[in-house]
């Protein structure tokens, strides 16, 4: 009797203090928001008190991948201080364009563009690409080829980017520099254009946008042509039945419906994208500017590390500077990340999934 | 003998999946504004004679077909006859709910869409007619714009109605409709059917007897692929001419 008694007691006492908390301060609640699904889960079970063991084998984990990014953030938080505080650096590295070691210039700004361009261009091409041939391999190839070409795929991702740099360095690049270009620039159609000017030596943003689309694709169209899959057949069937065409009914009603799969697979290829560095650093010329048309050379973020991070390693603010980078570059992901998660929410909830 | 007109009509109808012959040589036809139900135990060919009358079948690639469907009288597997103007004249509801993930006003308008329409006026107008008609105008009216999943099963499937409606067929084909439904819910649904025969002809997959004896106005009874019986309900209620059939509606087999 006084068990029972006691026990929503508790519960109501705790349900006040929350509230109190919640009314106090936006952070308060806040931080309560965060805690409450931690204690709810170790409340879960509290009458029997069984299994601790397994709790903690379950909570440890997602924990402990919580702090390593943290940790991570905190490090680069840490090692990229120096720059920031000091008064020929501060915030405004962001910003600036000119990166000079030597004169004590550590504007960083053109690597944020040149990896900015490099997975745009790269995303632009992989995805819809990507995502028509997943259509194709869902819904109009017969089953056969479908794992051919998904094994094929699935052995593409696995090809150590060198691999990728090095095909393009000795086929892509010197395709760009004598057919494409001369080709681009001479044609009447294309030729007046702004992104297809300047002279080059086939080093240049296309190369990397180019590289980083092929690389990225198989991720692209395996994740999302399994999306598609599995959409159940009973939703095919009502389009169909309806009059519309295997075509619409796979744009309209199956790509639509796993559009959140969809979305999961541009996140991780933009992760991908723009943490990529070997296949980049060897076909992008990584020249100290900002790219105007698409056959400049460029340099991209984690290029400047991997080359310069040896120099720079006995000059605290060189050093420091680089650090920098690396910490824009994980937040960049890590919005990347954010934003499709939310993204992907609002495709759930539109489509009823949750 | 009195004309009669109807919608569809089936000769010497047999079909194969691979060498598998599922229906045998089945004629028939789908009287107009009334319901007609084809009963049978489970794996008789139901479902796949309903599939022939859309060509939804076509999809399976062992699929063959021999003897005639006609639909208003035009053959509608004749070479260069179009099967989307086909379904759009013959609407289908499946056996479990299927609505489309998105919004219950976009469920509506998919059809319709695709086949032209574009004034949003009229897609409005088409969106309250066919949710009226289906009888679920009433509960959804303030929640069109929410995802149709989150509805009841019960609303889901007549959603699928009323999506079906949404391009005006002559013709629906019900397949087993109501039997992933809770009693209340497939009530009304049955009496959604009996309403909607007064505008179509309806032609209702069921391995239910009762609910065939409530509803249809004339019923099929298919067994392992042949037409066993054909006749109106009520002779076949009291007075079924086959013992096969006899067994099927007084439960010995199915
Ligand atoms: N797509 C298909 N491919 C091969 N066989 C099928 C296919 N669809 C149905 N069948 C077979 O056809 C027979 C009749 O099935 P169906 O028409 O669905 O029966 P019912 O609807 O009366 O339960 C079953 O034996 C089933 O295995
Ligand atoms: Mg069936």
């Amino acid at each position: 009797m006084s068990d029972s008694s006691e026990t929503p007691n508790v519960a109501e006492a705790s349900g006040e203090a929350q509230e109190g908390i919640d009314t106090g301060s936006p952070l308060a609640g806040f931080a309560n928001r965060l805690l409450k699904p931690l204690r709810d889960f170790v409340k879960a079970d509290t009458p029997g008190r069984i299994d601790k063991a397994g709790k903690a084998a379950l909570i440890l984990p997602t924990m402990a991948s919580t702090l390593i990014i943290i940790l991570i953030l905190g490090f680069l938080w840490y090692e990229a201080t120096p720059i920031f505080l000091d008064p020929s650096g501060g915030p405004g590295i962001i910003v600036s364009p000119t990166w000079d070691p030597n004169r004590n210039l550590y504007g960083i700004a053109i690597f944020i563009v040149g990896s900015f361009l490099c997975t745009g261009i790269a995303i632009g091409i992989a995805v819809p690409l990507g995502v028509s041939g997943a259509i194709f391999l869902s819904e109009f190839c017969p089953m056969r080829l479908r794992t051919l070409i998904k094994m094929i795929m699935e052995m593409m991702a696995a090809i150590p980017s060198i691999v990728y740099g090095l095909w393009a360095y000795v086929v892509m690049v010197p395709y760009i520099r004598n057919v494409m270009a001369p080709e681009l620039q001479s044609n009447l159609l294309t030729s007046w254009m702004p992104w297809f000017q300047g002279s080059t030596n086939g080093l240049s943003l296309l190369a990397g946008g180019l590289i980083l689309a092929i690389m990225l694709l198989p991720t692209v169209v395996t994740i999302t042509s399994d999306a598609l899959l599995t959409v159940p057949r009973t939703l095919r069937e009502a389009s169909l039945a309806l009059g519309a065409t295997q075509s619409e009914t796979a744009r309209k009603i199956v790509l639509s419906a796993a559009l959140p799969g969809v979305g999961a697979a541009i996140v991780l290829s933009l992760g991908r994208a723009v943490g990529e560095t070997m296949a980049i650093l060897m076909v992008t010329g990584n020249s100290l500017q900002i790219p105007y048309t698409l056959f400049d050379t460029t340099y991209v973020m984690t290029s400047i590390i991997t080359n310069q991070l040896g120099y720079a390693f006995v000059f605290p603010l060189w050093r420091s500077a680089l650090f920098a980078v690396a910490l824009i570059l994980l937040i960049i992901s890590i919005c990347f990340t954010v934003v499709a998660k939310l993204f992907i929410r609002w495709g759930m909830k539109t489509r009823g999934y949750i | 003998m009195v004309e009669i007109s109807h919608n569809i009509e089936i000769h010497n109808l047999s079909t194969w999946f691979g060498s598998k012959k599922i229906l045998r040589d089945i004629t028939c036809y789908f009287r107009d504004n009334s319901v007609t139900a084809i009963m049978g135990p489970s794996g008789c060919g139901k479902s796949t004679l309903l599939r022939t009358l859309n060509r939804l079948n076509d999809l399976v690639p062992s699929f063959r077909r021999e003897g005639v469907v006609l639909f208003r009288g035009q053959d509608i597997y004749k070479p260069g006859s179009s099967v989307y103007e086909l379904r759009k004249r013959i609407g289908m509801v499946f056996q479990k709910p299927n609505p489309f993930p998105m919004s219950v006003r976009d469920n509506i308008m998919y059809g319709p869409k695709l086949h032209g329409v574009k004034d949003d006026n009229e897609l409005d107008k088409i969106v309250e007619d066919s949710l009226k008609r289906a009888a679920l105008w009433d509960e959804v009216k303030d929640e069109l714009d929410q995802p149709a999943p989150n509805l009841s099963g019960g609303q889901q499937q007549r959603l699928c109605i009323a999506r079906a409606l949404s391009v005006d067929p002559p013709v629906l084909l019900m397949d087993e409709p109501v039997s992933s439904l809770d009693p209340l819910s497939a009530g009304k649904i049955e009496e959604l059917i009996v309403e909607l025969k007064k505008d179509y002809t309806i032609i209702l997959v069921t391995h239910n007897v009762q609910q065939a004896f409530r509803v249809s106005d004339e019923a099929a009874f298919l067994y392992l692929g042949e037409l066993v019986e054909f006749n109106s309900t009520k002779k076949i209620a009291v007075a079924p001419q086959d013992e096969r059939t006899e067994a099927f509606i007084t439960g010995r087999i199915g």
